[in-house]
C-alpha cells in the first residue's frame, strides 16, 4: 500500500504542501484549458445553452472515482484513509442554495473565479472578493451561526452505505448517469443551435 | 457554437478578443479551442473514452470492494520478546516525561469513552473507539502509547498495531489509575540517601508540572482501594482507587 502518501508518511507536512500548490495549478490550467474561466461559459449551463460545465465535471468525478476504486481494488490506495467530509444536513443544504446563487450570479465558482482572475478577467477578481468577504464574514459570525453549523451531523455517508448496495455498483451506476447526461447534454445544445438558427434565419 | 459569448458579461484587464465558443458536438471539454474538423489517424475515436469507462464501471460492479481488508499477521515471537523485555508498556512517569520534554512524534491515543474523556485525559491525548484504532491514519515515525481505564484494553490495541507491522507503539502500563496515582497523586519514596532523594525531586518536579500535588506520608488504605494492575512492588504509588472516577474526585476535593 502506498497512497495516501501524506498519511502514510511518504510526504511530510512541507512537501505535502508543494504536491497541494503544483495539483492546484494543474487544476487551474485544466479549467481555463476547459474555457471555464470564462463566465458566459458558466452562466449558460444554467440556460442549458452549453453543457461544457456538465461534461466537464462530469468527466472529472466519473475519471476520479474510476480511479480511485481501481487504484483501491489493486491494492495502490487505501480507501479507508483518504478523508471523507462528515454531513451537516441543513447547513450544507443551505450552502448549497447560497453557493447555487452565487455561482448564477457571478457566472463563476471559487476555482473559476481564481482561473478568471489569474487570466486577467475583471469579473473573477471581483467574485474572489466577494468569495473572501464571505468567508471573512461567516467566521466573525462563527460563534453565533455555531449552532446551526454543526446541526443535522450524520457522520462521514457514502452512498454505497446510504442505498445498502456494493461500491461497484454505484460506480456503474454513476457512470451510466453520467453518459446518459453527456448526451442530454449535446442533444440540448444541438436543439439550442438548431432554434437560433432557425430565429435567424 | 453556443449563444452564450454574445452575452458578454466578462471584462478582460488585457483587452483581448473574446475566445471562441466551444464546438456543440465536441465531447472533449476544450470549450476556448476548436475541434480539429476530422480525426486525424492516430486520434481517439467519440465513443472510445465513454466505452473504455463503461467497461472500467462494469468491471468495477463484479470486482467486490476496493477497501482493503486489514488482514494482518503478527510476528508471536517477535511480540512475546517485546513483552519479555518490558518493550510493550511505559509506565505513567516515562510517559509524564516524554509529554513534559515534548518528545517528538509522540501521539496518546485515550480508548474510554467519549464522557471519560472529557472528564480527564492526560494532557495532549486525542480519543480513539477501539475498533477504529486499525483505521487511523498513523505517520511514519510517530511514538503510539495507548491507555485506558486499567490497561487491557489498551493491551489489546496494542496487539493490534503490532499485527499492523507499527513498532514504536507502547500502552500505559497500568491505565489511567497508574497515571493518576502515580503523577497527580504520588506518593514519593522515603529514605535519606542520595538515590532517593533524586528519585523523589524528579517524581515531584514531574508531578507538579502536570498540577499534582505529591505527598511524602503514605495515605491510609482506602475501603474501595485495588491494585493497580502490573503495579511496580516498590514504586511511588502502593495502593490505587477502584476506579480514576474516585481519584478524580478526591482531587478535585483537594481543590487542584
Amino acid at each position: 500500500m502506498s497512497a495516501p502518501f501524506y498519511e502514510y508518511g511518504l510526504l511530510d507536512g512541507r512537501a505535502a504542501l508543494w504536491v497541494a500548490l503544483a495539483v492546484g495549478l494543474a487544476f487551474g490550467a485544466a479549467l481555463e484549458r476547459a474555457g471555464l474561466g470564462h463566465a458566459p461559459t458558466l452562466a449558460a449551463q444554467f440556460r442549458l445553452a452549453d453543457g461544457t460545465v456538465l461534461k466537464v465535471m462530469l468527466s472529472a468525478i466519473v475519471t476520479a472515482m474510476l480511479g480511485a476504486f481501481w487504484l483501491g481494488r489493486l491494492g495502490l490506495l487505501d480507501l479507508a484513509r483518504v478523508y471523507v467530509p462528515e454531513t451537516y444536513l441543513l447547513p450544507q443544504l443551505l450552502g448549497g442554495l447560497v453557493f447555487g446563487a452565487g455561482f448564477a450570479v457571478a457566472g463563476l465558482c471559487p476555482g473559476t473565479s481564481c482561473v478568471a482572475a489569474a487570466t486577467g478577467r475583471l469579473d473573477g477578481v471581483a467574485a474572489m472578493a466577494g468569495m473572501w468577504a464571505g468567508v471573512l464574514g461567516t467566521g466573525l459570525c462563527f460563534g453565533a451561526l455555531r449552532t446551526f453549523y454543526e446541526s443535522t451531523a450524520r457522520g462521514t455517508l457514502t452512498l454505497p452505505e446510504l442505498l445498502g448496495v456494493p461500491y461497484g455498483v454505484v460506480v456503474l451506476a454513476v457512470v451510466v448517469v453520467a453518459l446518459a447526461a453527456f448526451r442530454a447534454a449535446e442533444w440540448a445544445e444541438r436543439r439550442g443551435g438548431t432554434m437560433r438558427r432557425a430565429r435567424e434565419g | 457554437m453556443t449563444g452564450a459569448a454574445q452575452d458578454g458579461a466578462n471584462v478582460e484587464i488585457g483587452g483581448g478578443p473574446p475566445r471562441p465558443e466551444p464546438s456543440a458536438a465536441s465531447l472533449t471539454p476544450r470549450a476556448g479551442r476548436q475541434a480539429p474538423a476530422a480525426p486525424g489517424p492516430r486520434s481517439l475515436r467519440p465513443w472510445s473514452l465513454p466505452l473504455v469507462a463503461l467497461l472500467l464501471a462494469l468491471a468495477a460492479a463484479l470486482a467486490g470492494s476496493p477497501y482493503a481488508a486489514h488482514h494482518a499477521t503478527l510476528d508471536v515471537a517477535d511480540a512475546v520478546r517485546a513483552v519479555a523485555r518490558e518493550e510493550d508498556h511505559v509506565t505513567a512517569l516515562e510517559l509524564a516525561a516524554w509529554i513534559r520534554d515534548r518528545r517528538p512524534g509522540l501521539r496518546i491515543l485515550d480508548l474510554r469513552s467519549p464522557a471519560e474523556f472529557d472528564a480527564y485525559h492526560v494532557p495532549g491525548a486525542e480519543r480513539a473507539d477501539i475498533q477504529a484504532v486499525p483505521s487511523l491514519p498513523f505517520r511514519a515515525g510517530e511514538t503510539i502509547v495507548l491507555y485506558s481505564e486499567g490497561g487491557t484494553h489498551a493491551a489489546q490495541a496494542w496487539l493490534l498495531l503490532r499485527a499492523l507491522g507499527y513498532r514504536r507503539v507502547y500502552f500505559l502500563r497500568g491505565g489511567l489509575y497508574e497515571w493518576l496515582e502515580q503523577v497527580i497523586d504520588p506518593v514519593l519514596p522515603a529514605g535519606d540517601d542520595a538515590a532517593t532523594r533524586a528519585e523523589r525531586a524528579r517524581i515531584a518536579s514531574l508531578s507538579r508540572y502536570f498540577g499534582g500535588m505529591p505527598s511524602v506520608l503514605p495515605r491510609a488504605p482506602r475501603e474501595d482501594a485495588l491494585p493497580i494492575p502490573g503495579a511496580r512492588a516498590s514504586g511511588t504509588g502502593g495502593g490505587a482507587t477502584g476506579s480514576s472516577a474516585a481519584s478524580l474526585q478526591r482531587i478535585r476535593r483537594r481543590g487542584c
